[in-house]
C-alpha cells in the first residue's frame, strides 16, 4: 500500500515498538483483572491495547496479526459491554493469546515476514469463550465479521448516506452492538473523568532515539575531558578571571552530564513489568502459590545497565521460586502462610543502584552446600570446616553448582547462578547472597549507575599513566624504605604484605605489563626484595578488590582520582585481558584503564586454589562481624581519637598558606568547590590542648554525604585499625561518642555529626542526622 | 491547493501512515494521541479537516467531535471518524454527535485520498 518501501519497514517498526508496549500494557492489567484489582477503565484499557494493534496491522498490510487480534478483539468488547463476563480460564486464554501476538510480530521483526504458524486452535478456543458465555450469539465472530468488512463501502459521508438512526440490522451479529447498549466510559459523554486532567503523556513527552542520546552521551564525554584539560591548565596559570570562568565551565559540565545522563535513565520498573507473568507462569507450572511484591519501580538506570540485568535477574527470580519457595503443603507444615511472597526492592544508595530479591522459602543449608560443594570435589573437607557461612553461601555462584535435586524445566538447567554473578560483575556490579535455613533466602545485587563516565584512580608506572576504576579500589598504602623492608615478605616465591594482619599477595604492575621504568629508577622486577618506586624508595601499594578477593598492585606513583570518560579499545586490542579500556587525561594524552580482575587473573593472584586456602582472608569480608575499621588521628599532644574509616572520604594535606575565609568559615579549595575546614580541637573538650601550630601543612580528613564535603582538620594521623571495638558510653563529651580500648590505648571516638552540627548547622538540614555505629 | 488536516489517534503509527499519505497530496499535517491534546492544539485555530479514531484514552472521538461542535471556531470544521467498528450504531452515533463522514479502519490509501478529496471537494 505505502508508496515506497523503507516507510512500509519504518511503520512496521514503529508498529513493534508500539505493539510490544501495548502488550506489556495488556499483560500487566489482565494480571490485575485476574487477582480482582481491575477497575471499570482497566477493561478499556485492555481492549485498546489489541484495537490499536488490530487497526495498524490491518493498515500496513498484515493480515495474520491483524485476524488473530480481531477474534480477541471480539470476546474483550464483549467483556466490556457487559455482555461476557471474565473468568479465570478466558484470562488464562487471553494471556496465551498475546503471547501467540507477540510470536507473530517477532516473526515479523526478524524474518520480515508474519510466519506460517497456525493459531487456529488457540482462536478456537476464543470463540468458545465466546459461545459458551454469550447467549444471543449465533456464529463465532471472527470471519463473518471480516467478510462483511470487505463487503461494506469501508468509507462514507452522512449527507449521502441517510443511515437509519438507532435501527440495528437484524443480521448484524457483532459483539460490539448489543441492542441495548451501555455506554462505556471509554465511549461516552464528555463529562467522562479522565478527560478532565492535565495534559496528556504524549504532550508532555516525546520518543527519541537511542542512537541520539548515545551521540549526545559522547559529546558530553568528549566535553568531560575538555573541561578537565582546562581546569588543569587554569591551575597552572595564576589567573583569576580563568579561573572564575573555569570554575562556572566545571559547574556547568557536571550539570549537563548529570541530564544526559538522566535522559539515558530508564525505570527499572521496566524490566520488571514482564516479572508478574514470569511469576504467575512459573508458579502455575510448579503448583506454587507466591505472591509478587515489587518496590522502588521508579529507581532509574541507565539503558545499557538495564539490558545487562534482564536476563540475570529474570534467573534469580525463577531461581527463587523453583528453589526458594515450598509447595503449600511443606509451608503450611513450617507454620508459613500457603502464599509464599517474592520481594524485589530496588533504591539508590551511594551512587549505585541496590536491588534485592527477597523470598521466604526454605532458605539454604550451609552445611548442604558445603556437603554438595565436596561431592563435586569443588572443595575439600578441611577447606569445607575452615569456610565461613558467607563463603559457603557464596558457593552457589561456581560454576556447575546446582543445589535442585532434581533438574527442573524452570530452572536447573546448567546455565546457573555463576552466570549471573558473572554478567552482573561484567557491568561492574556485585552479588551478594544472604539465607537463613526457613525463613528464606535474599539476593543483593549492587550495580554502578552507568558506565559511560566513572571516578578513577591515576596512577603512574613505567613513566605511564594508568586509570583503576574507583569500585575496586579499597586504599591506598604507601611504605617508606624500611618499612618496605620488612612488610613485603616472600611467601613461596611470590612477594606478598601483611596489611592489619590479613596477607595480601602483591603483583608489580611494571613487571606485569613488562614495561620499564624511567632509567632514573632501580631496576624493576627484583621481587626478592621490594622494588623502588620513582619518587624515592617508598612502595606505594593499591589494595584492590576482584571477584570478592582482594590483593595489592604496586605502582610507581600514585597521582589523582578522576572522573573518566571510558573509551572502547579497538578491536585489535580487545583481546588485552588486563585493559578495560582508554581515556583521555586532561593534558589532552590518552591513559589505559586497567581491567582489575583481567589484572589479577593474568598475574595469578587470585588464583582460586591458593585463596581459598588464604584461611585468614575470609574475615574481611565476612559482614557479621563486629569488626570496625578505624582512623587514629589526635589533635594535640596526649590526645588519641578514632573515627570509621567508611565516613572518610579521601585524607589531604593542605599547605597552611592555602586557607582562605568564606564568611566566618575557613575554607580550602578543593577540586574546584570549597572545601569547609572544622578544626576538630575546637570542639572537642576532652581535648582543650591547642592544636599544635604545626609550620606549613595542615592534615584535613574529608568527610563526605549526599554530594557535600567538609574538611575535618586534626593534629596528625596516626594509623588504621580494624578491631572490635566495645565502647564505654560514660566517657561521652561534647563531640564524643564515648570511649574504647584500641591497640592498648584508650581511644575517644569522635561525634562527626554532632561536630559537623555544631560547626555548620546546615549541613544536615536537608535529612536526618547520620547515626554514627559505635 | 493543500489544506490543514489534523490527525488525532493514539496509535503512533496510524497517525504517521495518515500523515505521510497526505502530506504526499501536498497538505500540511497536525497531529494529536487523543481528544484532549487535539482540543488544546485546535484551541485557537481552525484546520480544513479532522480525521479523528473514534476509540482513545483521555478523550474518545465522538466526544472530540461533539466539543468541535460546540465552538464556534469548528462548528463546520469536517471531521471523519475512523473505526473498526463498522456498526450502524457507532456510525449512528458519530452522525449525531456531528462527524462529516466515516472510514473504516483498515482502509487503503487511495479510500483515504478518496474521502479526504470529496469532503474537502477536491
Amino acid at each position: 500500500m505505502p508508496t515506497n518501501d523503507e516507510l512500509q519497514q519504518q511503520l512496521i517498526k514503529d508498529l513493534l515498538i508500539e505493539s510490544a508496549e501495548g502488550l506489556d500494557r495488556f499483560d500487566r492489567e489482565m494480571l490485575s483483572l485476574e487477582k480482582g484489582e481491575g477497575q471499570p477503565e482497566t477493561l478499556n484499557v485492555v481492549f485498546r491495547a489489541i484495537h490499536t494493534i488490530k487497526g495498524t496491522a490491518g493498515c500496513l498490510g498484515l493480515s495474520k496479526v491483524e485476524s488473530v487480534a480481531h477474534v480477541g478483539e471480539n470476546l474483550l468488547d464483549a467483556v466490556r459491554s457487559g455482555k461476557l463476563s471474565l473468568t479465570q480460564e478466558m484470562i488464562g486464554t487471553l494471556l496465551c493469546y498475546a503471547d501467540a501476538l507477540r510470536e507473530i510480530l517477532k516473526c515479523l521483526e526478524s524474518t520480515g515476514n508474519e510466519g506460517d504458524k497456525d493459531y487456529s486452535a488457540l482462536l478456537q478456543k476464543l470463540q468458545e469463550h465466546q459461545v459458551a458465555r454469550t447467549t444471543e450469539a449465533t456464529t463465532p465472530e471472527a470471519c463473518p465479521a471480516k467478510a462483511e468488512t470487505s463487503a461494506s463501502p469501508t468509507w462514507g459521508l452522512f449527507d449521502d448516506d441517510p443511515l437509519p438512526v438507532l435501527s440495528p440490522k437484524p443480521e448484524s451479529s457483532l459483539p460490539a452492538s448489543p441492542p441495548t447498549r451501555t455506554p462505556t466510559a471509554a465511549e461516552s459523554g464528555p463529562e467522562r473523568e479522565p478527560a478532565m486532567k492535565g495534559p496528556s503523556v504524549s504532550d508532555s513527552a516525546i520518543r527519541v532515539s537511542v542512537d541520539q542520546l548515545d551521540k549526545l552521551m559522547n559529546l558530553v564525554g568528549e566535553l568531560v575531558l575538555a573541561r578537565n584539560q582546562i581546569v588543569q591548565y587554569s591551575g597552572l596559570i595564576q589567573d583569576n578571571s580563568l579561573i572564575a570562568a573555569s570554575q562556572r565551565l566545571n559547574i556547568i559540565t557536571t550539570e549537563l552530564q548529570e541530564g544526559v545522563m538522566k535522559t539515558r535513565m530508564q525505570p527499572i520498573g521496566n524490566v520488571w513489568t514482564k516479572f508478574p507473568r514470569v511469576v504467575r507462569d512459573v508458579a502455575h507450572e510448579l503448583g506454587k502459590k507466591v505472591q509478587l511484591v515489587m518496590q522502588g519501580n521508579e529507581t532509574e538506570l541507565d539503558r545499557t545497565i538495564i539490558e545487562a540485568i534482564k536476563d540475570p535477574l529474570t534467573h534469580i527470580v525463577r531461581n527463587a521460586i523453583d528453589h526458594g519457595i515450598e509447595m503449600p503443603e511443606a509451608r503450611a507444615v513450617a507454620g508459613k502462610p500457603g502464599e509464599g511472597t517474592l520481594l524485589l526492592r530496588a533504591f539508590h544508595e551511594g551512587g549505585q543502584v541496590n536491588i534485592e530479591i527477597m523470598d521466604d522459602g526454605r532458605g539454604m543449608h550451609v552445611a548442604k552446600l558445603k556437603e554438595k560443594a565436596m561431592q563435586k570435589l569443588m572443595i575439600t573437607a578441611e577447606q569445607a570446616s575452615r569456610m565461613s557461612d558467607r563463603e559457603a553461601l557464596n558457593l552457589i555462584f561456581l560454576p556447575g553448582f546446582s543445589t535442585a535435586e532434581k533438574i527442573t524445566n524452570v530452572s536447573g538447567r546448567g546455565v546457573g547462578m555463576d552466570v549471573v554473578k558473572t554478567n552482573i560483575e561484567k557491568i561492574g556490579g556485585s552479588v551478594d547472597i544472604l539465607s537463613e535455613p526457613n525463613s528464606g533466602t535474599t539476593i543483593k545485587i549492587k550495580i554502578p549507575l552507568t558506565l559511560a563516565i566513572i571516578p578513577a584512580l591515576v596512577v603512574t608506572s613505567g613513566g605511564e599513566r594508568f586509570a583503576i576504576p574507583q569500585v575496586s579500589l579499597l586504599e591506598l598504602v604507601r611504605l617508606e624504605s624500611d618499612q618496605a623492608l620488612k612488610g613485603i615478605q616472600m611467601l613461596s616465591g611470590s612477594p606478598v604484605y601483611r596489611l592489619r594482619g590479613q596477607l595480601l599477595p602483591l603483583c608489580y604492575l611494571n613487571k606485569e605489563l613488562e614495561i620499564e621504568a624511567p632509567a632514573s629508577s632501580a631496576p624493576q622486577g627484583q621481587s626478592t626484595t621490594a622494588p623502588s618506586s620513582r619518587t624515592s624508595d617508598a612502595v606505594n601499594i593499591v589494595i584492590l578488590q576482584a571477584d570478592g578477593r582482594q590483593f595489592g598492585l604496586v605502582v610507581d606513583e600514585i597521582n589523582d582520582t578522576e572522573e573518566i570518560v571510558v573509551k572502547p579499545l579497538s578491536k585489535q586490542l580487545k583481546g588485552l585481558t588486563c585493559f578495560a579500556g582508554a581515556t583521555i587525561m586532561g593534558d589532552g594524552r590518552v591513559a589505559l584503564i586497567l581491567d582489575v580482575l583481567g589484572l589479577a587473573q593474568h598475574a595469578n593472584v587470585i588464583n582460586e586454589v591458593r585463596d581459598r586456602s588464604m584461611g585468614d582472608k575470609s574475615k574481611s569480608g565476612s559482614g557479621n562481624t563486629n569488626k570496625q575499621t578505624l582512623l587514629l588521628f589526635d589533635v594535640g599532644k596526649g590526645s588519641r581519637l578514632a573515627i570509621p574509616l567508611s565516613m572518610v572520604a579521601r585524607l589531604e594535606e593542605f599547605p597552611r598558606d592555602r586557607i582562605e575565609h568564606s564568611g566566618t568559615h575557613r575554607v580550602v579549595q578543593y577540586r574546584g568547590l570549597i572545601l569547609p575546614l572544622i578544626r576538630v580541637a575546637d570542639y572537642v573538650t576532652a581535648h582543650g590542648v591547642a592544636e599544635e601550630e604545626s609550620p606549613d601543612i595542615i592534615q584535613v580528613v574529608v568527610y563526605s554525604e549526599e554530594g557535600r564535603s567538609v574538611g575535618l582538620v586534626v593534629g596528625s594521623i596516626s594509623d588504621i585499625v580494624e578491631e572490635v571495638v566495645n565502647v564505654r558510653r560514660d566517657a561521652r563529651g561534647q563531640g564524643i561518642l564515648g570511649s574504647a580500648v584500641i591497640q592498648d590505648r584508650i581511644t575517644d571516638l569522635l561525634d562527626v555529626s554532632a561536630i559537623i552540627q555544631a560547626a555548620d548547622p546546615n549541613f544536615y538540614s536537608q535529612k536526618p542526622a547520620l547515626e554514627l555505629v559505635a | 491547493m493543500g489544506k490543514t488536516i489534523i490527525t488525532v489517534d493514539d496509535a503512533s503509527t496510524m497517525r504517521k501512515m495518515i500523515s505521510f499519505t497526505l502530506k504526499a497530496a501536498g497538505h500540511e499535517i497536525l497531529e494529536a494521541g487523543d481528544g484532549v491534546e487535539a482540543l488544546t492544539t485546535l484551541k485557537d485555530r481552525s484546520v480544513d479537516l479532522v480525521i479523528t479514531d473514534v476509540n482513545m484514552p483521555n478523550m474518545d472521538g465522538i466526544t472530540l467531535t461533539r466539543n468541535l461542535r460546540a465552538s464556534q471556531l469548528h462548528q463546520k470544521t469536517p471531521i471523519i471518524l475512523l473505526t473498526t467498528e463498522s456498526s450502524p450504531e457507532k456510525k449512528a452515533e458519530g452522525k449525531a454527535a456531528g462527524a462529516t463522514g466515516w472510514v473504516v479502519k483498515p482502509f487503503q490509501q487511495e479510500q483515504l485520498l478518496a474521502v479526504v478529496a470529496k469532503v474537502l471537494g477536491i
